[in-house]
């Protein structure tokens, strides 16, 4: 039987059809090699860099937006539906969000490393487009969603975040050109971090209580835990935005203690699923994951370095880059690693028409190959930013870069056996 | 997890006893690799006894009742992909666990040899890849949704008649 027929039906059915994730997941690790090949060009401006156009700007971008955002818009429009037990509305414009964010995400780059801002509006038009779609669709889908309150709370959290976020950029942007913003500087800090901590934060945090416990088969975390991070992290973001736009100093030390709070809360939770879970062998993903938890614990020290005014070279690039490529590139990967395997295995059968084994659609090499590099190049750059040596961090990028292709082989490889299981 | 249907906390108790044997079947592989292990030895026996006794049946009934009882309910309410897709697997898992269940009496009764270990191996690994990933995708997409998909007395009436049915 071929099962994808079944999948395209009916509009109660909460597993799309595998092109919409897919789709997200292949942009998103194609970005990914477009991120270290820009850094790679740019590496001289990189550990000086405090914000404004150029190549340091659209290689963050195409991370923040190219890898992470792509990556979770892929993740959400399937994994919400089955977390939340509410199909999508429609397929339909989940199919346009991506081709508003495709060529969206390349022009604002392009303006970006071009420091044009016109292009850059064009760019961020598209962008705010296919946010706005995934905005509707995933509000749509929480608003129907009666399970998982601590999840869909997250969920609700991170869209608030870019809402602000979205509007940040688009002024941001403006202000390159008119130059009306007194503050560029830090509101271009606070973009960064409601992108970084709400948006992206909210989603790693939220998906964390679900995918952790299912790939570990463990116990589902406790509640309270969960309330308390969401909670914590939300008075963090407002805490700080108001300390960088008012420049009140004891505010910023709360939030610091904020964040290590829900840090504590969240790596609590984190432990727990993993001491009750059921499956011993958890796979290379998970060296990754483990990895990203203690990136996140490195980044907040390296933050509360920064605002003790320590004597550490080049603080906001060094924070900026292990919060981004540290933290949250290496949680996604050890993710995405997990959930195109898996996905791809529930529409692709064997020749005998078996659903395909995880093993016959997971390529460990590649992601062997990635691991090494994804770790070389977070530990290159961040000696190259330090010491601020633009050898280094080229070295840094060739790692990156090389990693970067391993996984998207790893990700082609998935999607054409997707493709030919079918 | 935890559930508040009868029906969903049931079936969540078995796949934790079906992955008690399994995650131990899969130490014993790990263990003994290409050297065949002694099937007297008391930890290789006990796991040989759990996948010859347990196995088979615990996943024949179980499966039976995911189809009879839950999946023709999912697709009555227009939830046709992951039905359509565990039913798959279902019949994919079942000649396996079988398969295992039967090789490891067999070695119970007579010991490995180095060519009846490789076969048990090989069949074991799929087994167990497959179950694993098979439970994963029950605990997240099936057992929640029973919470919608059965109402109080529903649930009472068939996870009663499974669970007398069984024991």
């Amino acid at each position: 039987m071929n099962m994808a027929n079944s999948f395209l039906g009916g509009a109660q059915d909460r597993l799309l059809p595998a092109s919409i994730p897919f789709r997200f997941f292949l942009a998103a690790a194609l970005f990914h090699v477009l991120a270290w090949a820009i850094l790679f060009v740019g590496a001289e401006e990189v550990a000086s860099f405090r914000g404004g156009p150029g190549k340091t700007l659209a290689a963050i971008h195409l991370v923040t937006l190219g890898v992470l955002t792509m990556a979770a818009m892929g993740a959400s429009y399937q994994l919400l539906p089955v977390v939340t037990r509410r199909p999508l509305a429609r397929d339909g414009p989940a199919r346009l969000s991506f081709w508003l964010m495709v060529p969206g995400i390349v022009i604002l780059t392009l303006g970006m490393g071009l420091a044009t801002p016109s292009t850059m509006l064009v760019g961020a038009a598209l962008v705010c487009g296919g946010l706005l779609l995934f905005l509707v669709l995933t509000a749509d889908n929480l608003r129907r969603a009666s399970s998982l309150p601590v999840v869909s709370t997250h969920g609700w959290l991170a869209l608030v975040s870019l809402v602000i976020l979205a509007t940040l950029g688009i002024l941001l942007i403006v202000d390159f050109e008119s130059g009306f913003l007194d503050s560029h500087s830090d509101l271009a800090l606070i973009h960064m971090i409601i992108g970084s901590f709400g948006f992206m934060g909210f989603l790693v945090l939220g998906l964390s209580l679900v995918l952790v416990p299912m790939f570990a088969l463990s116990q589902s975390p406790s509640r309270t835990p969960g309330w308390l991070q969401a909670a914590l992290t939300s008075l963090m973001l407002a805490c700080i935005s108001g300390a960088i736009f008012f420049e009140i100093l004891s505010l910023f030390w709360i939030s610091a203690t904020l964040a290590i709070i829900a840090a504590c809360c969240y790596l609590w939770l984190m432990r727990s699923a993993l001491a009750s879970r059921m499956r011993k062998r958890l796979g290379l993903s998970f060296v990754l994951i483990r990895a990203s938890w203690a990136m996140m614990v490195l980044a907040l020290a390296l933050g509360v370095a920064w605002l003790a005014d320590a004597p550490l070279p080049n603080a906001p690039t060094l924070t900026g880059f292990v919060i981004l490529v540290g933290w949250l590139l290496t949680f996604l990967f050890g993710i995405l690693q997990r959930i195109m395997p898996f996905l791809a295995s529930m529409h692709a059968a064997d020749k005998s028409g078996r659903p395909q084994l995880l093993s016959e659609l997971t390529p460990e090499n590649p992601l062997k190959v990635h691991l090494i590099c994804h770790f070389t190049a977070i530990l290159m750059c961040v000696t190259g930013i330090v010491i601020n040596e633009s050898l280094v961090l080229q070295g840094g990028a060739v790692f990156g870069l090389i990693g970067a292709v391993a996984f998207l082989t790893f990700a082609t490889r998935v999607t054409l056996k997707l493709r030919h299981g079918k | 997890m935890s559930f508040s249907r009868r029906t969903a906390q049931l079936l969540h108790e078995e796949h934790q006893a079906t992955i008690a044997v399994i995650e131990s079947l899969d130490q014993l592989l790990e263990k003994s690799r290409k050297k065949a292990p002694n099937a007297a030895d008391p930890s290789v026996a006990k796991t040989l006894n759990a996948t010859g006794n347990a196995i088979e049946e615990e996943v024949s009934n179980h499966f039976e009742f995911e189809e009879n009882e839950l999946f023709t309910r999912l697709e009555d309410m227009g939830d046709v992909g992951i039905g359509t897709h565990l039913r798959e697997e279902h019949r994919t898992l079942l000649p396996l666990g079988k398969s295992v269940a039967e090789k490891a009496r067999d070695a119970m009764a007579n010991g490995f040899t180095d060519e009846t270990w490789t076969e048990f191996r090989t069949v074991s690994a799929e087994l167990i890849e497959r179950m694993f990933a098979h439970i994963q995708k029950e605990e997240m997409a099936l057992l929640p949704a029973l919470e919608d998909l059965l109402d109080a007395e529903t649930d009472m009436e068939i996870s009663t008649a499974y669970a007398e049915s069984h024991g």
